[in-house]
C-alpha cells in the first residue's frame, strides 16, 4: 500500500512543482511556536543558536552583515524580515540553512559563488522560504512518522522472520526513506517557488535565480574536468539526494521569473563593495580545499569585471599550491601580474619570490623575496625566508 | 537539515533491534589527592547546565519538550543548590557572558564537553578503554586538565570550583511503549526512555578536573521537584565532601 503511494507520489510530484504560481503568502505577523513540537524545536535551536552565537567559525563584521541584512529585507519586506537573525560562518561551502527559529546561516563559499545581489538575495529569499513556511516542524513529523512505521513493520518482521518477510520489510524501509527524501526534494521545490516570488516583488533582477544554478553546473563541469572525471548528469535524481537537480531547478526558476525582470539592476556593484574586504580570505579557505578547477573558475569569474592583484595573487597561489613544474612557471606569471597592479602587495611578492625559485631563477627569486622582506619586515616566517636568500646572513 | 534524514535511517535500523546493553553504567573518579572536606565553605562556580528533556518517540527519535525542560532547569537548579548548601558549600550561578568572554566561556563548555567524553569513552566503560587508561584505572590515576584558560572565565575570579552538569532525558512516548510490550511478547527487548547525565568539577586555577561522574542510566523525573532531588543526589554521587550523604544532618539555621 505504502510503496503505491509512494510510487504515484513521485510520478506527481515534479511537474507540479515546476507548473505552480509562483505567488506570495499573506504576511501573518510576527510568528511564535504553537504545539508541544514546535516549541520544544524552537527550544532546541535556541539553544543551538547560543551556541553558533558564541563561536569562533562566525565571521563578525558590521559592514557585512548589515549589508546582508539589508539584502534579505530588500527582497522579502521589512515586516518579514524582523524575526531572522543571519550568521555568517567560515566554511568554503556553497551554502546556506535556516533552523526553525529564524536562524539563518549563510556559508563563507556562498559569497564566491553568487556574481551579484540578486542572486545573493536568491538563496537568502529561499532560506527565507523555508522559514515562512515551517519547514523544519514538516519534516520533523515526517520523519517521525515515517521512522514510526518502520520500527513497528521491523518488529513484526523480527516476530516472523522468513525470507519473504525480511524481504518485504527491505522494500517497505527503501519506499520510506524514499518518501522521505521526496519529501525533503518538495520542500526545496517550495522554498524555490517561494524565494522567486519574494525576488519577483523586489527591485532585483529575478532572472538572476536561475543563472545561480547555471553556475553551479558549470563549477561542477569545470572541477570535473579538471579532475579528469566524466561531466556530471544534472539531471537525474539519486535516492537520498537533499535538492533537487540543478538542471531541474534552474529551468523552473527561469520559467517563474516576472516577464519586466530584465529591466531591473542587479546590483552588482554593490554586491562586489561589501565582498572586496573579505574577498582574499575566502579566496584562501577555498584554494585550500584542493579543488583546483573549481578554484580557478571561481577565480576567473571574479576577474570577469577586471584582474585585480588580489585576484592574480589567488591565481598563483592556487597553482603554486598544487605545484606541478608548469603550475610553477604559471604561478610566477600570475605572481608577476599581480606585483604590476599593486607593486606594494607583499604576499605578491613573496609568491613571485618561491615560485621563481622552484623554477630555477635563484638571482631573479632572492630580488622578490627581498622586496618582500622590506615590505613586510616582522612576517612570521621572515626567518625562514631570510634562510633562501643566498649570501644573506643577518638575523 | 540534510543530516537528519540520514539519522533517522541509522536510528531506526538500530534502536528497535539493538536491546539494552547488559549493565548499568555509571562510573565516577576523582582527581588523586584532591579532598574537599564538608563544610569548607568552598565557592562554586555552575556553569549554564546543559539541560534538554522530550519524550522518546516509537522509532527512538528525541522529541524535544520546551515546557519539560523549562521544569527541569528550575527544579535541577533548586536541587543543586539545596545539595551543596548541606555540603557546606556555596553555590554561584555563573554570570552571563558578552563578546569575547562569551566566546571564551563557549569554546570551554565544548572543550569540557570533549575531555569528559573522552574519560567516558576511554577511561570509565569497558567497550573501549585504552590501555594507558585501564593501567592509570589499576593505580587510582585520574589525569585529565581543561587547561589554565579557566581562571580568566567570566566570574571564576569569585569562586574556587567550576562545575558542568549534562543531562539529557526521553521519556518513552505512548507509541514507544506499545512497540516495547509487544516486542517482549516476541521475546525482543527494546529499551523505552534515554536517561543520561554527567557532572564535573574543575579547579579554577588549574583547570584541573577534579571529579567526574558519568552515568547512562540515570533516575529521578526531573520534570518533579521530588525526581529533580533525586537527579541531583544521582549526579553527585561520590562528590569529593559527600561520602556519606545525609541530608537529616544539617541543623543550618
Amino acid at each position: 500500500m505504502r510503496t503505491l503511494v509512494v510510487g504515484m507520489g513521485l510520478l506527481l510530484a515534479s511537474p507540479a512543482a515546476a507548473q505552480q504560481s509562483a505567488l506570495l503568502p499573506p504576511y501573518q505577523g510576527a510568528y511564535q511556536p504553537h504545539g508541544v513540537d514546535e516549541i520544544g524545536l524552537w527550544r532546541e535551536y535556541d539553544e543551538d543558536e547560543r551556541t553558533l552565537g558564541a563561536s569562533s567559525l562566525v565571521v563578525r563584521d558590521e559592514p557585512l552583515s548589515t549589508y546582508l541584512r539589508r539584502v534579505l529585507c530588500d527582497t522579502v519586506g521589512e515586516d518579514r524580515c524582523a524575526s531572522v537573525r543571519i550568521y555568517i560562518v567560515r566554511a568554503p561551502i556553497f551554502n546556506a540553512s535556516m533552523a526553525p527559529n529564524g536562524t539563518m546561516r549563510v556559508f563563507t563559499g556562498l559569497f564566491l559563488r553568487v556574481r551579484n545581489e540578486a542572486e545573493l538575495a536568491t538563496i537568502l529569499a529561499h532560506e527565507f522560504g523555508h522559514f515562512e513556511r515551517r519547514h523544519g516542524l514538516d519534516k520533523f513529523r515526517a520523519r517521525r512518522s515515517a521512522s514510526d512505521a518502520a520500527a513497528w513493520m521491523a518488529l513484526l518482521t523480527s516476530l516472523g522472520p522468513t525470507y519473504q518477510t525480511m524481504q518485504s520489510y527491505q522494500n517497505f524501509q527503501l519506499a520510506v526513506y524514499g518518501g522521505l527524501f521526496r519529501y525533503g526534494r518538495d520542500q526545496e521545490r517550495e522554498a524555490d517557488r517561494l524565494g522567486i516570488a519574494y525576488l519577483n516583488q523586489s527591485h532585483l533582477q529575478p532572472r538572476s535565480a536561475s543563472a545561480v544554478w547555471q553556475h553551479v553546473m558549470e563549477e561542477a563541469e569545470a572541477s570535473a574536468r579538471a579532475k579528469g572525471l566524466k561531466k556530471p548528469n544534472f539531471r537525474t535524481i539519486a535516492f537520498a539526494d537533499s535538492h533537487p537537480p540543478d538542471a531541474e531547478r534552474a529551468a523552473y526558476l527561469a520559467d517563474l521569473a516576472a516577464p519586466d525582470g530584465p529591466d531591473r539592476e542587479d546590483g552588482t556593484e554593490r554586491y562586489r563593495t561589501a565582498l572586496a574586504p573579505f574577498l582574499p580570505q575566502f579566496l584562501d579557505d577555498q584554494i585550500k580545499l584542493n579543488d583546483f578547477g573549481a578554484s580557478d573558475y571561481l577565480i576567473q569569474n571574479l576577474a570577469t569585471a577586471g584582474w585585480t592583484a588580489t585576484l592574480w595573487l589567488k591565481r598563483g597561489d592556487l597553482y603554486r599550491t598544487r605545484g606541478n613544474p608548469r603550475d610553477l612557471s604559471a604561478a610566477a606569471d600570475f605572481y608577476a601580474s599581480a606585483v604590476k597592479l599593486d607593486p606594494t602587495l607583499a604576499e605578491a611578492h613573496r609568491g613571485l619570490g618561491l615560485a621563481l625559485m622552484k623554477t630555477g631563477r635563484p638571482s631573479e627569486a632572492a630580488a622578490s623575496l627581498q622586496t618582500y622582506l622590506s615590505l613586510r619586515p616582522d612576517a612570521v616566517d621572515a626567518g625562514m625566508i631570510k634562510m633562501l636568500i643566498p649570501g644573506d646572513t643577518t638575523k | 537539515m540534510k543530516s537528519f534524514t540520514r539519522a533517522i535511517a541509522l536510528a531506526v535500523g538500530l534502536i528497535v533491534f539493538v536491546g539494552t546493553p547488559a549493565l548499568a553504567q555509571e562510573r565516577s573518579a576523582t582527581r588523586q589527592g584532591f579532598e574537599l572536606a564538608p563544610n569548607s565553605g568552598k565557592k562554586i562556580l555552575v556553569f549554564r547546565p546543559s539541560i534538554s528533556v522530550g519524550a522518546q518517540s516509537t522509532a527512538g527519535m528525541f522529541e524535544p519538550n520546551g515546557e519539560w525542560t523549562e521544569q527541569a532547569k528550575a527544579n535541577l537548579q533548586a536541587a543543586l543548590a539545596k545539595a551543596q548548601t548541606s555540603l557546606g558549600n556555596a553555590v554561584i550561578v555563573a554570570p552571563e557572558a558578552y563578546g569575547d568572554d562569551a566566546q571564551k566561556l563557549q569554546e570551554h563548555m565544548q572543550l569540557f564537553a570533549a575531555v569528559s567524553d573522552a574519560v567516558i569513552q576511554y577511561q570509565f566503560f569497558v567497550g573501549n578503554r585504552l590501555p594507558t587508561k585501564k593501567r592509570d584505572n589499576k593505580n587510582a590515576v585520574f589525569d585529565w586538565s581543561l587547561g589554565k584558560g579557566v581562571a580568566n572565565l567570566p566570574g571564576a575570579k569569585d569562586a574556587d570550583y567550576g562545575l558542568f552538569l549534562f543531562t539529557k532525558d526521553a521519556y518513552g512516548s505512548t507509541g514507544r511503549k506499545m512497540l516495547q510490550v509487544f516486542a517482549a511478547f516476541g521475546g525482543i527487548s527494546v529499551r523505552s526512555g534515554v536517561h543520561q547525565g554527567y557532572a564535573g568539577l574543575v579547579d579554577l586555577r588549574t583547570g584541573d578536573l577534579l571529579w567526574l561522574n558519568a552515568d547512562q542510566e540515570m533516575g529521578g523525573d526531573v520534570r518533579e521537584t521530588d525526581g529533580s532531588e533525586k537527579r541531583i543526589h544521582q549526579l553527585l554521587e561520590d562528590f569529593p565532601g559527600s561520602t556519606a550523604p545525609q541530608p537529616q544532618a544539617q541543623p543550618k539555621p
